[in-house]
């Protein structure tokens, strides 16, 4: 059976380019949603205790990256960020940026989302105890965020990965480009593609079952939080 | 780095233009996937072991392959199988798939807010399973589906660009053949994202309107 697959000649591009494709998806999504944890983390603290000006500022670019496709962000960050800022960056980097830019919005919401469900009074007490606002943050805040926040926060991993797949049309070699060169050069669209579609699924599949594991790892953690 | 104005200016009719095609295919594509959804969340729900079976692994379908894939797979795959059909209806048939899965889910999140002791208390009162439906459940599941359900609408609104890789000439296809005649990236890309910005705002501000007129009906 793998045998036939793998000496059938008209699909050898997708089985040679696939390992590579499904490495490139990984790395770019990946890396993007560390971006985007990151800065969501910013982008929701400047959101809850930024000054009104700031806050507005991230009100409109939250608005702005969950109002335009994707698809169109990639093109700017491809065709309109390098020129305007004097630089030269790859097809990857500049779509890692838009992945990243796009998925801190969401992180930002999500977590200002599980900000909300903590008690107000939490914060007040810290602060009467003497924490300085970053150490109320880090120590009574912020652990609290991420704990209620993974399995939104994973689920957004797993959009992430789907949309990477939008990467193809900047030409960055991911899965869905080397499924689509190996469909134009063999002609055999209905087998390539739902072999691709068979490969997205078990690395989805893959992530949500680390998610799950993550989830409740968690749930053991922060016993009291609830 | 200068704006000119001249190229919006001349962008912007081709734009709107495709934006109408953008705008035809949301609104049949997506109320059909809503059909759809409706349709596999009763049978995600069902007696049967069989339509459960089917109803649960098209959404893990759904869920776990991107949109992009699908896209390819209906345009190049469909005519193998020797189904021939123009653009525009392999387009709506795709969305109204994808978009279907997703409601499901929506629909079935739903249902489970809806305590299973008023469904029992309306069974013993003799009410038939219509009527439950009709009268307790249906009512009371409009709060819980507004929200996720306009963001959906949004989501699929913004993945109609995904067709531009299928020569539909819709928004971002008309927006790539436009910067393609004039290399004004900055100015044709600008508009074209500003469009779908702002539809997506009128839609989310919609929702919003939507979900306070229904919240007078639940008593919580």
């Amino acid at each position: 059976m793998i045998d036939w697959f793998t000496d059938h000649g008209a699909l050898k591009p997708f089985f040679d380019g696939v390992l590579q494709g499904a490495g490139v998806t990984l790395y770019t999504s990946s890396s993007a949603f560390v971006i985007g944890l990151l800065l969501g983390v910013v982008l929701m603290v400047i959101r809850v205790a930024g000054g009104p000006i700031l806050r507005s500022l991230v009100i409109v670019y939250v608005s702005a990256m969950r109002g335009m496709p994707l698809l169109i962000q990639l093109l700017i960050a491809y065709y309109v960020l390098p020129p305007l800022l004097g630089i030269n960056i790859s097809p990857i980097a500049a779509g890692i940026l838009a992945l990243a830019l796009n998925t801190t919005a969401y992180v930002s919401e999500i977590l200002r989302g599980a900000l909300s469900t903590i008690p107000l009074g939490q914060a007040a007490s810290a602060r009467a105890l003497g924490m300085r606002p970053w150490q109320v943050w880090r120590f009574v805040l912020l652990p609290q965020i991420f704990h209620r926040a993974v399995p939104p926060l994973t689920n957004e991993y797993t959009v992430l990965l789907k949309a990477s797949s939008l990467l193809s049309i900047i030409a960055v070699t991911e899965l869905a480009t080397v499924a689509r060169n190996a469909s134009l050069q063999s002609d055999l669209p209905l087998q390539i593609f739902a072999a691709t579609a068979a490969v997205y699924f078990v690395m989805l599949w893959c992530a949500s079952s680390v998610s799950r594991r993550i989830e409740r790892h968690f749930s053991g953690l922060l016993p009291n939080v609830h | 780095m200068f704006i000119d104005l001249g190229i919006v200016k001349l962008a912007t009719p081709a734009l709107l233009q495709g934006l109408q095609l953008t705008a035809t295919i949301s609104a049949i594509a997506i109320p059909l996937g809503i059909v759809i959804g409706t349709i596999a969340a009763y049978m995600a729900d069902a007696n049967r072991k069989a339509l459960r079976a089917v109803a649960l692994s098209y959404v893990e379908l759904v869920r776990n392959i991107p949109f992009l894939i699908l896209v390819y797979l209906s345009f190049f795959g469909l005519p193998k199988l020797g189904m021939h059909g123009s653009a525009f209806s392999i387009a709506i048939g795709t969305m109204a798939f994808y978009t279907g899965g997703y409601f499901c889910e929506i629909l079935r999140a739903a249902f489970r807010s809806v305590p299973k002791g008023q469904i029992r208390a309306a069974l013993s009162l003799g009410m038939s399973g219509w009527k439950i439906q009709r009268y307790v459940v249906v009512p009371q599941l409009f709060g819980f589906l507004i929200p996720p359900t306009v963001s959906l609408t949004i989501m699929m609104f913004k993945d109609t660009a995904v067709f531009s890789v299928m020569s539909l000439p819709e928004l971002t296809y008309q927006s790539n053949l436009m910067t393609a005649d004039t290399f004004a990236y900055l100015e044709v890309l600008g508009t074209t994202a500003l469009i779908y910005w702002g539809a997506s705002v009128v839609m989310e501000t919609f929702g919003h309107a939507m979900e306070k007129r229904v919240r007078r009906w639940s008593h919580r």
